[in-house]
């Protein structure tokens, strides 16, 4: 039944929640390879903790399967809950714990051994930053230190898939930028996060892979370079010339995937063009070796990077009001 | 077979260790809070205990002019488990009706519902950790209970006996209390349905058999037969062991009149004789099996994905 070998640590078939006439989440498939920073982006009420709750066991579907590591989480629940750690979108804080007994307290409801759990939290503590707090009431950390106390819980159990909704929400600047290096963190260990945001500039620094969904469908999903060219068809790539511009127009025109070559100001003496281009990567390090092969001298040539969240409101627009 | 011993270590050590009864305990032992309650609780039956003796010394004194030492020795006894009762009646229900829907109020229920723990071992974890500070409670009153044998007049088996419908009741109690925790969505809502069916049980059901007796008394008369008599003797019997305080009583009564803690026979008004048991036999075996069909339901509650 499990699969180690599963591309898809998390993969979602046709999947549907609906509360009564109201539809959460509307025929979903998603696809989170394994070892990556999956970002699950859409506006609030796009049906992302629906989707998380699901996944974490947490509610039944009303149609179709949701399966981690192989294991359907329908069918094999506990298998499920194994295998992942699930930070909910609020803090749930007892408020008569300190901060080591909160995490000896999940160690054990996932049913790490007593003998195994002070060197386990003493980890989970150093890893969060809060070694200096273990003796400290829980109800007296701050918001961000409560963050990155969930963060220790759902590691407790060594979960390969993280399940994080929402976050960054809520925590101020500096906060969010320790948990983000967190989430990298947890990364390097060999885990698979999964997160929500409802901000796409929280979670393009970071991650690797992006649902973007919207009304409980996925609008787009893929590698952030599949999502960008996927919503902008067209890549901006601008080249800097010493001299002989008609040439190089020249050889643009006959490149595949140029789409559109334009002149741009000079700058600075430079001759400057601006190539509408819809090939990937390879095919962008290919233009540019035949510019060089054929001798012209090429002094810049770069991207105009869009930012993301510039395709995020291209690939929502006219949804959301 | 393996898997067989591996799921009965896993289930007698989510029992013995179970972390729910263990993260309790230590909130609930923590700094002056469970002291306080314990010195309060023996305060109010150590005063208790001094009005009493008072009141028997008094009283006994100027009817025979010399005091019955036995009788002082009962009464105080019977003084202390009454309040005890009382206490228990109260603090029982209260100590689990936050169980579940505190957890609920603090948003941990959904962080746990996500873990391994199974709903069993959460509602046994919050049950255990109550009944464990109860029978602290319990046995922190023995030594107030113990003087009456400096007076005697009262036996080990009434101080065991006692215990054991102390336990009992305190056990239906906190189930009921965990039971409708698990079925409200506010504790305090839980608290008070569940302080309701604790009143029930200690002064509505006497109100009941009062009621039923003074029909009794009327239909007595009009149908007679022996019959008839035995099963009111017996349906009187078992609405009397649903009640801990009238079970308490009938079984001292039985334990210093008729010198027993089980079988006796009693005499009809037509000579026959038939053979009852003391009231504690079958109150603890009702209230166990009423415990057990409400824990059972809370549990049921607590798996029921909640949506
Ligand atoms: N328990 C529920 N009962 C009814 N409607 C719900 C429930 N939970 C979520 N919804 C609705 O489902 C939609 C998706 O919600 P949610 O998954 O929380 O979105 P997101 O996390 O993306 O903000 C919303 O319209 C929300 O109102
Ligand atoms: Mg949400």
């Amino acid at each position: 039944m499990s699969a180690a070998g599963n591309e898809y640590v998390i993969e979602t078939r046709g999947l549907v929640k609906r509360y009564g006439k109201l539809v959460a989440v509307d025929d979903l498939w998603l696809q989170v390879p394994r070892g990556a920073i999956y970002g699950f982006v859409g506006p609030n009420g796009a049906g992302k903790t629906t989707t998380m709750r699901i996944l974490a066991t947490l509610i039944p579907p009303t149609a179709g399967e949701a399966f981690i590591d192989g294991y359907s989480v329908t069918g094999y629940p506990r298998e499920v809950r194994r295998r992942i750690g699930y930070m909910p979108d609020f803090f749930g804080v007892y408020d008569d714990m300190k901060v080591w007994e909160y995490l000896d307290f999940f160690a054990a409801c996932y049913e790490i051994p007593a003998r195994e759990r002070p060197a386990l939290i003493d980890d989970l503590l150093a890893l969060v930053d809060l070694t200096h707090r273990r003796d400290d009431m829980v109800e007296k950390l701050s918001r961000g230190m409560k963050q990155r106390l969930s963060l220790a819980r759902t590691l407790a159990h060594d979960p390969d898939v993280l399940i994080l909704d929402e976050p960054a929400s809520g925590l101020d600047p500096r906060a969010r930028i320790e948990v983000r290096e967190l989430l990298v963190e947890m990364a390097r260990m060999g885990k698979t996060i999964f997160f929500s945001s409802h901000i796409l500039a929280d979670v393009a620094e970071i991650c690797t892979h992006l649902g973007i969904i919207e009304a409980g469908n996925l609008v787009a999903q893929g590698t952030v370079e599949e999502i960008r060219r996927q919503l902008l068809p067209v890549r901006e790539i601008t080249i800097a010339l010493l001299d002989r511009v008609e040439d190089a127009r020249r050889i643009l025109r006959e490149m595949t995937g140029v789409a559109q070559v334009r002149d741009l100001p000079d700058e600075g003496g430079r001759k400057r063009l601006r190539v509408d281009f819809t090939g990937d990567d390879a095919a962008l390090s290919a233009l540019l070796q035949a510019l060089a092969q054929r001798g012209l001298p090429v002094v810049t040539f770069s991207e105009e990077m869009r930012d993301l969240e510039s395709v995020f409101m291209r690939a929502t627009r006219g949804i959301v009001s | 077979m393996t898997g067989r011993a591996a799921a009965w270590r896993r289930g007698t050590g989510l029992l013995l260790r179970n972390p729910v009864m263990v993260k309790e305990l230590r909130g609930r032992m923590r700094g002056a809070r469970a002291f306080s309650v314990l010195t309060i609780y023996l305060t109010l039956l150590g005063v208790f205990a001094v009005l009493v003796y008072i009141a028997v010394t008094e009283s006994s004194t100027s009817v025979s002019g010399q005091a019955d030492v036995g009788e002082i020795g009962r009464t105080l006894f019977g003084g202390v488990v009454a309040v005890e009762m009382l206490l228990i009646a109260f603090l029982a229900p209260a100590f689990t009706s936050g169980a579940i829907s505190g957890e609920r109020e603090h948003q941990t229920f959904e962080l746990l519902r996500a873990t391994l723990l199974p709903a069993y071992a959460l509602v046994l974890g919050k049950l255990t950790s109550a009944m464990l500070y109860v029978l602290l409670l319990l046995l922190a009153a023995i030594p107030l209970q113990s003087i009456a044998f400096f007076f005697g007049g009262v036996s080990e088996t009434e101080l065991l006996l006692a215990l054991v419908v102390l336990s009992v009741s305190a056990l239906f109690f906190c189930s009921v209390g965990v039971y409708f925790s698990a079925r409200s969505w506010r504790t305090l809502s839980a608290s008070l349905l569940a302080l309701g069916v604790t009143l029930f049980f200690m002064f509505g059901l006497p109100l009941l058999v009062g009621m039923i007796w003074l029909l009794a008394d009327f239909s007595l008369d009009s149908v007679g037969g022996s019959a008839f008599e035995v099963a009111m003797l017996y349906g009187t019997g078992a609405v009397l062991s649903l009640n801990p305080p009238a079970t308490a009583l009938l079984t001292q009564y039985l334990l210093v009149n008729r010198h027993t803690a089980g079988l006796f026979s009693y005499t009809l008004v037509n000579g026959d004789s038939v053979t009852l048991i003391a009231p504690w036999i079958p109150f603890t075996v009702f209230y166990l099996a009423l415990a057990g069909i409400f824990l059972f339901l809370a549990v049921r509650r607590v798996h029921v994905v909640m949506e």
